[in-house]
């Protein structure tokens, strides 16, 4: 590793706000340590409020692992919309198993549109598109189980 | 054989299940709300579900979102905990359906003491002695006055599927009771979306004094003895103990054996509470609550019994593991409960804890989910610890749980420890003097 790396290594470690970044190669072992980054922001603001409030605020601890560890996928999904999972269940592509999925990437959908089914307690739950645009990435696979607030698809208005 | 285990609850109960878990070697499947992903059920289950968000209603109560949890994951049991829905029958029959072993009473049992008319009923029924008041709901306010009359105020207005204080008012005359009949119905209807309430005498100065129960699948009940919850504060408990400085061993055997009749005439499996008024050496039936209640570690600590890992025997089909014979209680425990809020006020203080040192030493216990930076969220309960603390007798126990509350460190919040620390240095509190207006009367 050069130095022309390692001051490449600092410019993506400052830019994407990472706290910490451990690498060793060959004998060498190169340690960044970022600035604070989101998670505490996110800490001062809550700071900031009166004490006593009893307004419903996201716990921000939990943000920090959330921005932590959709840091990656954050990046290329700028710019798109992002249909999540309404409930907890199986997330399945196609009404029935020998059926054709309901949508593909590269499929252009409508608001209203079926795009899969998330079967929970023996329901199969129709989830549609919020929105118009194209489909440009499917995150689960099909009959993986899926939790609330999960990625499903991404869509490109 | 139960092998893995769907925690629906949160909290502290929640972490509490999840030890019993592992002691057992069974798998734990933790629920949350997208406000507890770091939350410690979270971290210390094998696996962790997100049913929701926030708020409980969507989330801790959603029960098609939980059962689909457990479907995902594999879970064949589920425990519901204390509070959200371990009192909802509907909830452990479509468990039930969904063949997954609900860790708890039947829903028949629950759905017949969870009506407080009914079980007031039963309870009679099985001659066990109840208050005065209606034969069942009171419907109009003349039919109410009648009653209140023939029995003497002051009486106490109840809503049949009522808890926590809410739905209930004290009349002392006439007139009171005319102006709070209307109020109390409607209080209980959109509390509990029924307006069924009835009448009872008022006792002025009760203990409040329950048994633990404990029902396995072959038919055997037993009880574990008394817990002494007369301290509260707007009829939320905040201080227990056992045994109670007034019940005597015969006394215990009394209520022991009414505690067990009554679930006897449900067939009742699994823990449970009786809940009596004790006032004036006689004792009263007040209600029974099918769950593991919050103050469960007192009876485990004079017991020895694991009261968690034995409600998962039992739900197993396994007898229950409580030795035959004559049964005494060992030493003396105390619980405090230390809740996220003003001590003075009793307003719920949501906030981040930047400061959290927890006691230890010889008889020590605390029970909590919380740590340092860990922040409240103001959408759930405000027990935040229990501090369970056990001694040889009741003096050792009282002089163990001062030191241990001084050396109890939260801050960032506002908690009830000098609440609970004011307490014990109160003299009717250390004589055992005490009725359900304690904290009425209590100055600091």
């Amino acid at each position: 590793m050069n130095f022309k790396e390692i001051l490449e290594l600092i410019d993506k470690v400052s830019e994407r706000g990472i706290a910490e970044l451990e690498i060793e190669q060959a004998g060498t072992k190169l340690r960044i340590q970022g600035k604070p980054s989101q998670p505490q922001v996110i800490h001062s603001y809550v700071g900031e409020l009166p004490r006593d409030t009893t307004l419903s605020l996201p716990a921000p601890a939990s943000g920090a692992t959330l921005a932590a560890k959709t840091e990656e996928e954050e990046e290329s999904d700028s710019g798109l919309h992002i249909i999540t999972a309404p409930i907890v269940g199986t997330f399945y592509r196609a009404p029935n198993p020998e059926s054709e999925p309901f949508v593909t990437i590269g499929d252009h959908v409508n608001k209203g549109k079926v795009l899969c089914i998330v079967e929970a307690m023996k329901l199969m739950n129709e989830i549609e598109s919020d929105i118009d645009g194209e489909i440009v990435k499917i995150y689960p696979q099909n009959g993986q189980p899926v939790e609330y607030g999960e990625k499903l698809f991404a869509v490109r208005t | 054989m139960i092998s893995k285990v769907l925690i629906a609850n949160r909290g502290e109960i929640a972490l509490r299940v999840i030890l019993a878990c592992k002691e057992m070697g069974l798998k734990t499947v933790a629920v949350h709300s997208e406000a507890d992903r770091d939350a410690l059920h979270v971290r210390y289950a094998d696996e962790d579900v997100c049913i929701g968000p926030a708020p409980s209603r969507q989330s801790y109560l959603n029960i098609s979102s939980i059962i689909a949890a457990a479907e995902i994951t594999g879970a064949d049991a589920i425990h519901p905990g204390y509070g959200f829905l371990a009192e909802n029958p509907h909830f452990a029959e479509i468990a039930g359906e969904c063949q997954l072993t609900f860790i708890g009473p039947s829903p028949e049992a629950m759905r017949l003491m969870g009506d407080k008319a009914k079980a007031r009923e039963m309870a009679k029924n099985a001659g066990i002695p109840i208050l005065p008041g209606s034969e069942g709901l009171v419907k109009t306010h003349a039919e109410a006055l009648d009653i209140s009359r023939a029995i003497g105020f002051p009486v106490i207005l109840k809503a049949a599927a009522g808890g926590g204080g809410r739905g209930m008012r004290i009349c002392g005359s006439d007139a009171d009771l005319a102006g709070a009949f209307d109020t109390a119905r409607s209080e209980a209807e959109r509390a509990f979306g029924s307006a069924d309430v009835y009448v009872e005498k008022y006792l002025e100065r009760p203990r409040h004094i329950e048994i633990q129960i404990f029902g396995d699948t072959q038919g055997r009940i037993v009880s574990l003895g008394e817990r002494e919850c007369t301290i509260q504060r707007r009829h939320q408990k905040l201080i227990e103990e056992s045994p109670s400085p007034a019940v005597s061993q015969d006394l215990r055997k009394q209520m022991g054996e009414a505690a067990i009749r009554l679930c006897e005439a449900v067939r009742y499996v699994n823990a449970g509470t009786i809940e009596f008024l004790f006032q004036d050496g006689e004792f009263y039936f007040m209600e029974m609550n099918t769950r593991i209640q919050v103050e469960h570690p007192v009876t485990e600590e004079v017991t020895g019994i694991d009261l968690v890992k034995e409600q998962i025997r039992v739900a197993s089909g396994l007898p229950l593991s409580v030795p035959h014979g004559d049964f005494r209680l060992r030493g003396h425990a105390m619980e405090f409960r230390i809740n996220a809020e003003d001590p003075v006020t009793f307003a719920p203080h949501a906030g981040r804890i930047r400061e959290f040192h927890v006691p230890g030493g010889p008889g020590v216990r605390v029970d909590t989910a919380v740590y340092r930076d860990y922040v409240i969220s103001p959408h759930y309960d405000s027990l935040i610890a229990k501090l369970v603390v056990r001694g040889k007798n009741r003096e050792e126990t009282i002089v163990r749980s001062r030191r241990a509350l001084d050396l109890f460190i939260i801050e960032g919040v506002k908690t009830s420890i000098p609440l609970d620390r004011a307490i014990l240095d109160d003299q009717r509190f250390i004589r055992g003097d005490i009725s359900t207006r304690f904290m009425e009367e209590f100055e600091w």
